[in-house]
Formats: C-alpha cells, structure tokens, sequence
C-alpha cells in the first residue's frame, strides 16, 4: 500500500459552495444519518465539512483494528465489523477536516463511504450529483489541482482557520 | 451531457425502473417538486408537474442570482428529467382552488390555470410543493409608495427578464441610491444586484449589529468591498416620500434624532411567507405539527405536501429534502394501498417546525 492512490477523490469548491444543504440532507436520505456536516464559520459563511480521501490518512493510521481501509476506487470506507465497540474513537481525532462523525449507537464513528453502494452500480456520490450549484465534484485525483482556482483555495484556507484556529496564526 | 454540469434531480437510479402504471402530479416545479418528481419517475411513476412560471427550477432559478446557482446546471437537469426519465411539464400553469387571484410575484407568467380537484382525479395522487412566495411586510408607513420593492419583487425581474415576458425588464435602478432593509441572504442578493444593476450608492439597514447578521461578516465584507454601505442597528420607521420614494427614516439607539438616509429605490429583505393554495381544506396545520397518519398527507388523502409551502421559507436543502420524504412517503401508501395494507404503515418521523431563521438558499 506504498504506492500513491490513484482512483477517485471528493472535492468542494468552497468558493461556489452557498450553503444550501442539499448535499447534507441528500446524504441523510440516502444513508438515514449524514456524512457530510453543514458548519457556520465565525465569519458566518456556511459550508459542509467533509471526507477528502486523503492520500496519506490519518485516520487509516490512527485506527488500531484496521477498520478503515482504502477501497479500489481508492475511497477511505469504514469496516463497521471492526469499528463496533470501539471506546477510543482516535480516528475522530486524527482528522484534520472534522470529517469523521461520533454515533451515539451500534458502530463508534461514520463517515462517507463516497456512496460505495451506488459506485458499485456506476453511479457517483450522490452529494455531488444533486449539488444545485456544481460546488461539489467527483473527481480522479490527478483532476484535482485543476479543480482547486485561487478563490477555491482562499476559501479553503478560511475554512481551515476555522478549524484550526491556532495552526494558522 | 457531463455530469458535473447537470443537476441530477434523479440521483436514486441510474436510469427509470419500466412504467408501474401510476400516475402522480406535482405543483411547484421548485427543489422540492423537482427532487420529488426526480424520485417517483425513478421508480417507474408517470409524473406530470406543473408550474405557474415559464421555465421549472423555482427560486433556484427566478430568485437567486445566476452567479450563485448556474442557471445551466438547473435546466439540464430539467432536460434529463424530461428526456431520460419522461416526466411530463406543464409550465406556464397554475394550479388554483376558485377564481384565480393574482397577488403573488410571477403569477403573470402562467397563461393556463387548472383546478387541483381536477388533478385529483386525474392522478393516483398529488404532491404540493409551491413554496413561499409572498414577502413579509414591514408594516411601516410608506411601504406602498413607487420604488419600494420586496426582495422578490426585486429580484424576480432580474432573472425573469431573461426569459421572454416582454412586458418584464429588470428593477430601474441606474443612477438611483437603494436602500435594502436586512441582513440575510436574499438581502445580500439584492445589494449585489442593484450594485450589479448600476446603483449611485447601496445601504442595507438592519436592525441588530453586524456580528447577528444572518449573512454573515465575511459577505458583509465583500459587500463592502463591491461598494455598499452596512448599517447596523438601524430600525426602519418610515418610507418617506410624495407618491415616489424620497428616502428612509430610521432610528439608531442611544440617539434621539432619527436618520434620514435619501434613497429613491428601497428593497425590503425580511423573509417571505408560505402561499399555500387552499390551506384549510387541506389541513396543513395538522400536517405542519406532524398530527397526520402519514409522513406529509394532507387532510385529502392522496394529496401531500412538501417544501417551503409546509415549512415556511428555508433553504433548497430543505426543500430537496421534504420532496424526498413526500415522495417516498406517497410511494409507500399507494404500495400498500393497492394491497389493502394502509393500516401497517409506520410513520417515521415529524415534520420540522419552521425555523425562525428564514434564507433564500
């Protein structure tokens, strides 16, 4: 597992993102309990925070049963059949995007799978297909320094601060 | 067609399951009719859906501005729907009770207008998503004077102008200093537009400080940078002005004097109202407090409804959402209707109650 993953990627365009909540509320539809998280910066800008499928995870190291793995779309998915019980929850730590969710029943954490059921029939996220302003995308990772303009990262940086107000000062 | 261009109202499925022989109308062609519609002509359901204004998207398409929501987007989404997954639109065409009653922004658009007892006869059944569309009152003297609009009245013309009604043209604003009373996204919409449209000058009044504004500061600051003027705590009192706008008075605490901001176009940006037709017949109440044996039926058993219309003005999320849950509501009561089973259906949830805090996006 050394080599860099190819395969797709999740990408919000924070800059043309409005905030709707479409793609929390799709998510929640489909999945009973969302995957993607609608927050409201101290600047007031709402935006959802969510699972970037990262290629170096933190989360995929800082989970001790193995229950996070990369799937062959190169998706970071959830093993609930090793994740049940867990009382540590470090994944939720490790995630410098907040996009790992707390359960209060059954399995520890959720997180967004990339709607794993619906790429195995040859669809994409769902989020991403009912975006009302094309904000999120699906993408091949190697897509995605093309998909990131400078308002996109500007806004991105905003959001980070948001989260991790003392990294940035 | 890519699919990051298109709005895929019909995410559930790839493509429509074959036709399952039942047929359901849907009123308002906005997020929450489009998402229903998306999901009923997935499983098979002839869909007709109908709306008053010419072109389906609702406020996604008539009331946020095309540089938040591409109009694009939207219509190709409309075209798939149509093309891929053969639902039928009735554009142009309100659905109304009685005699038609023209008091709300757009309703010149529709050209035909059809009873809904017609509908419920001709469907298994009928879903309702009209959304809100009338603007809260200030109810300040002066509100009726020339050159005070709402927000929708605002912002209709702009995106409706482009789409053939010759007798629209967006709000006259060139040269004029505008005042927007609010602080929420469609107040926000409104600056950016009369800034847009060539405005001497743009001052949004709101009635609490900056940090409570519903935009939020980082628009507040682009909106500055674009040229407006925010000024907090301002409370209207009075539209001034003989037959046309003059200006507007406001008081600030802490100061005796009112002030007088000159401004001969004023936008009042303070959140619309649901128009539901025929609320009491169908007994939205009851349906709005979740007091209702199904998920979103009205008083009219295969009538239910969704949307802004329930809820009072939220957000498309929203919308989308209670399209959803209508839809798949109405899809599990004529699954077991058409099997005699009504009774074993196990209603999941409540409807929300309408959040205080109203938006347009």
């Amino acid at each position: 597992m050394s080599e860099s993953p190819a395969g797709k990627v999740l990408y919000v365009d924070y800059s043309t993102c409005i905030g709707c909540e479409t793609c929390e509320t799709v998510c929640g539809f489909l999945h009973d309990a969302p995957r993607i998280h609608m927050t409201r910066t101290r600047d007031g800008v709402l935006v959802p925070l969510y699972c970037r499928h990262c290629e170096k995870a933190h989360c995929i190291r800082a989970c001790h049963r193995g229950a996070l793995a990369r799937d062959r779309d190169g998706a970071v998915v959830l093993q609930p059949m090793l994740c049940r019980g867990c009382e540590t929850r470090e994944c939720t730590q490790s995630c410098p995007y907040a996009a790992m969710v707390l359960t209060n029943k059954g399995v520890a954490v959720r997180k967004c799978d990339m709607c794993s059921e619906r790429r195995a029939i040859g669809l994409g996220p769902a989020c991403a297909a009912m975006c009302p302003t094309g904000a999120i995308r699906f993408l091949d990772r190697c897509e995605l320094a093309c998909a990131e303009t400078e308002a996109a990262k500007d806004a991105e940086k905003r959001v980070l601060a948001h989260l991790r107000p003392s990294a940035n000062k | 067609m890519s699919s990051s261009d298109t709005m895929h109202f019909a995410f559930v499925r790839p493509d429509p399951l074959p036709p399952n022989g039942r047929s359901v109308a849907i009123v308002g062609a906005g997020p929450s009719g489009l998402a229903a519609a998306g999901y009923l002509a997935s499983l098979g359901y002839e869909v007709d859906i109908y709306d008053k204004l010419p072109k389906a998207g609702g406020l996604m398409t008539f009331g946020i501005p095309s540089q938040r929501i591409p109009p694009a987007r939207i219509q190709a989404g409309v075209l798939e729907l149509e093309r891929k997954y053969g639902v039928n639109f009735h554009l142009q065409t309100k659905i109304c009770c009685s005699a038609p009653l023209h008091e709300e922004e757009g309703d010149h658009f529709s050209c035909d207008i059809r009873g809904l007892g017609e509908l419920v006869e001709d469907h298994d059944a009928v879903i309702i998503c009209t959304g809100s569309w009338k603007s809260r009152a200030l109810n300040i003297p002066g509100e009726h004077l020339s050159g005070v609009y709402t927000s929708l009245q605002f912002l209709f013309p702009i995106r409706a102008a482009g789409y053939g009604k010759p007798g629209v043209t967006a709000p006259a604003v060139q040269g004029l200093d505008v005042v927007v009373i609010g602080a929420g996204h469609s107040a926000a919409d409104v600056a950016h537009s009369a800034l847009r449209l060539g405005a001497r000058s743009v001052s949004i009044c709101y009635r609490k400080t900056r940090r409570d504004a519903p935009c939020g500061l980082f628009e507040i600051d682009q909106l500055e940078a674009a040229g407006a003027r925010f000024l907090e705590q301002h409370t209207p009192v009075r539209f001034d002005g003989e037959g046309s706008l003059a200006g507007l008075v406001c008081r600030v605490p802490h100061q005796e004097e009112l002030v007088y901001i000159p401004a001969q176009a004023a936008a009042t940006a303070i959140g619309e109202i649901p128009t539901p037709p025929f609320a009491k017949e169908l007994g939205l109440e009851n349906v709005r407090k979740g007091d209702v044996k199904w998920l979103n039926m009205t008083a009219i058993e295969n009538v239910f409804v969704a949307g802004d219309v329930l809820t009072g003005p939220s957000k498309i999320g929203k919308a989308i959402e209670s399209g959803l849950k209508a839809a798949r509501s109405l899809a599990n009561w004529l699954d077991l209707k058409a099997q005699s089973r009504q009774a074993e259906f196990q209603d999941e949830e409540r409807v929300p109650r309408p959040s205080p805090r109203t938006s347009p996006h």
